[in-house]
């Protein structure tokens, strides 16, 4: 046999043994999500046996004003902890990504990923013994203020390669051209970095959104969100209303993963056109 | 640039509309004003509707918030960061906040409704004179099983380790619980920390290893009502709702004796509505009060005008209110300090990790 005709082969198997190897492992990571799903709209009340299709679960999730505001405690703070995060960690990846000193910004960076890949349990009891220590209550804002400081490095990570990529010659030509600081950081360097800062949000908000470890430790005084009070409930028996809330979920993530993925898309277009 | 702008102003408007969303949803709570009461429980182990009512009658509005282990509760209430104006732990945790000075004392004059506490359930050995804590439930710890599955009846502790069982038994996931078994079918006291006891019982509890199908937390109520094992080792207020889910099941103290124990409400030292918590746990004192939250929780109540208010099936029901002779061979774990606590947590490890 010829060289050539082995490889095709190899490749050709190669390609359909990656391909059962794609369908595999999407399996196993979207199986028990459909399972949870299915059963969200079980007439019965346990997981042990279908007993047929109903909506009730959606309808008690519905009277849940207890969840409900606790959906909404999540949102509220999903949103704003990532709107702050995205502030300050875009700050911090201009100054790291500009900085001319090569150490100082490895060392930077070394910081920030230490934080980043540091385990939630850790950083939960950090904030915990922090807050005890300033005498800062526990509550809405202990929980804002852990969850910005978790999602700076997130949004740092995001946002430096892009601030990289940025050719220097593009800031040299704006100056030449008499921008002056405040026109090359608005029109020219944000711009720029754009897709690296709505990624670094997007993160943010999806680490907001299921973070239990941190919260767990620093939420208090009646204060609470979903990862943390589908915890405790599942504790004493999960009730498929937790399957229907969870279903409801579900959407939300894809809502937001097809928001990120379409806003990218847009962003990338006209990045190819001529910019006035 | 106009991108980024728009986006966070979009944004922006989402946070506002969850922010005034949630505002709507709890308007009617500003009504309270500062007048908040903070209540640390157990999961599931009030009447909701009594909070409401205790609420409209008080105009006290409750955050109730909960917690699944002693442990967990001490972390919290040590840490101060939080306020909470009643806590509800057991008995050992209780001596244990007792003597780490975080709670308030209790003025009996502020709580007219004491009285009506069975006196057999105050001046117990971990708050001497009830001057930390009031009574709000007990119960036992003991063996629920299914009559029809298993070919023997269990009466003891030792039942447990009959090669019959196989396989079948679910055993609560704690230290104190598990060694406990093994101290007791020793004839040791569950409060023993005698090394060379714990030793004795941790041997013991080895060789029950073939019958063990699983260490379980609170989902052995589930994992029982719904048949996935036909013994397990359960507290008397879970066994109950078991038994309620699946009559085949049966509740046994096991003649050796076993555990009591005894949730009480404290006042932490943090407190911030001090005035409210002695309203909340005179509330719950009251006899209809409490018989309603004892028909609803299913653990047994202290209070004697509640329990001549409970109906006679389930008053008279002996495993769940034991008669004087069983009460007198049950033991109340006390607190037994750092070092056996430790040694009993290790023990506990080893033997999980044993199993495999």
């Amino acid at each position: 046999m010829d060289g050539g005709r082995v490889r095709r082969m190899w490749e050709q198997m190669g390609g359909r043994l990656g391909k059962a190897y794609l369908v595999f492992v999407f399996f196993l990571l979207y199986a028990p999500i459909v399972y949870l799903i299915a059963f969200s709209f079980n007439a019965g009340d346990t997981m042990y046996a279908w007993e047929g299709f109903s909506l009730d679960w959606y309808r008690e999730l519905l009277h849940d004003e207890r969840l409900f505001v606790i959906a909404l405690n999540t949102l509220v703070i999903a949103l704003a902890s990532s709107i702050l995060a995205t502030g300050v960690g875009t700050a911090g990846a201009l100054l790291i990504g500009m900085s001319e000193a090569r150490r100082r910004r490895e060392a930077l960076l070394l910081l920030n990923n230490v934080l980043l890949v540091s385990p939630d349990v850790q950083i939960g009891i950090s904030f915990l013994l922090l807050f005890t220590l300033a005498g800062i209550a526990l509550g809405e804002g202990s929980v804002l203020l852990a969850h910005v400081a978790f999602s700076v490095p997130i949004v740092v990570l995001m946002v430096l390669p892009q601030v990289e990529k940025m050719p220097k010659t593009l800031l040299d030509a704006a100056y030449d051209l008499g921008a002056s600081h405040r026109d090359v950081l608005f029109r020219v360097i944000l711009p720029y970095i754009t897709p690296g800062i709505l990624a670094g949000f997007f993160m943010a908000l999806t680490y907001s959104f299921d973070d239990f470890a941190v919260t767990f430790f620093v939420t208090g005084g009646g204060f609470s969100t979903l990862p943390v009070e589908i915890y405790s409930r599942a504790r004493r028996g999960v009730s498929l209303e937790l399957n229907a809330l969870s279903a409801l979920l579900f959407l939300l993530s894809f809502a937001f993963a097809f928001g990120y993925y379409w806003i990218q898309r847009r962003e990338m277009r006209p990045r190819t056109e001529v910019r006035r | 640039m106009r991108t980024l702008v728009r986006f966070f102003v979009f944004v922006g408007i989402l946070l506002f509309l969850a922010f005034s969303a949630r505002a709507a949803v709890t308007a009617k709570y500003r009504a309270y004003g500062e007048n908040v009461l903070h209540v640390y429980n157990w999961g599931d182990y009030v009447d909701p509707a009594l909070l409401e009512r205790f609420q409209e009658e008080t105009g006290i509005r409750v955050v109730y918030e909960t917690f699944d282990s002693n442990e967990e509760m001490l972390a919290k209430l040590r840490q101060g960061g939080t306020s909470y104006d009643i806590a509800v732990p057991s008995d050992y945790a209780i001596q244990r906040l007792i003597r780490e000075g975080l709670l308030l004392p209790i003025d009996h004059s502020r709580l007219p409704n004491l009285r009506h506490i069975d006196p057999r359930f105050l001046d117990l050995p971990f708050d001497p004179g009830n001057r930390y804590s009031v009574p709000y439930f007990w119960g036992t710890l003991g063996i629920a099983y299914r009559p029809d599955r298993v070919p023997i009846e269990i009466q003891s502790w030792w039942d447990l380790w009959s090669p019959e069982l196989r396989g079948q038994v679910l055993l609560v996931d704690g230290p104190r619980e598990v060694v406990g078994i093994g101290l007791q079918a020793l004839g040791y006291s569950l409060n023993d920390s005698d090394p060379a006891h714990l030793e004795e019982a941790k041997a013991l509890l080895d060789s029950l290893v073939p019958n063990v199908k699983a260490i379980v937390g609170d989902e052995i109520r589930v994992l029982l009502a719904q048949d996935e094992a036909s013994v397990g080792v359960i507290w008397s207020g879970d066994a109950k709702s078991v038994l309620e889910h699946n009559e085949s099941f049966e509740y046994v103290i096991p003649k050796e004796g076993s555990n009591i124990w005894f949730d009480n409400f404290v006042i932490p030292k943090t407190a911030r509505n001090v005035e409210g918590a002695y309203k909340f746990i005179d509330f719950f004192l009251d006899p209809e009060i409490a018989a309603q939250n004892a028909e609803y929780v299913g653990f047994a109540t202290p209070n004697r005008g509640a329990f001549a208010l409970l109906p006679e099936e389930v008053t008279s029901d002996e495993r769940f209110y034991p008669p004087e002779d069983v009460l007198r061979r049950l033991e109340v774990y006390l607190d037994l300090g750092r070092d056996a606590v430790a040694r009993y947590n290790e023990l506990f490890l080893e033997f999980k990790m044993h199993r495999k």
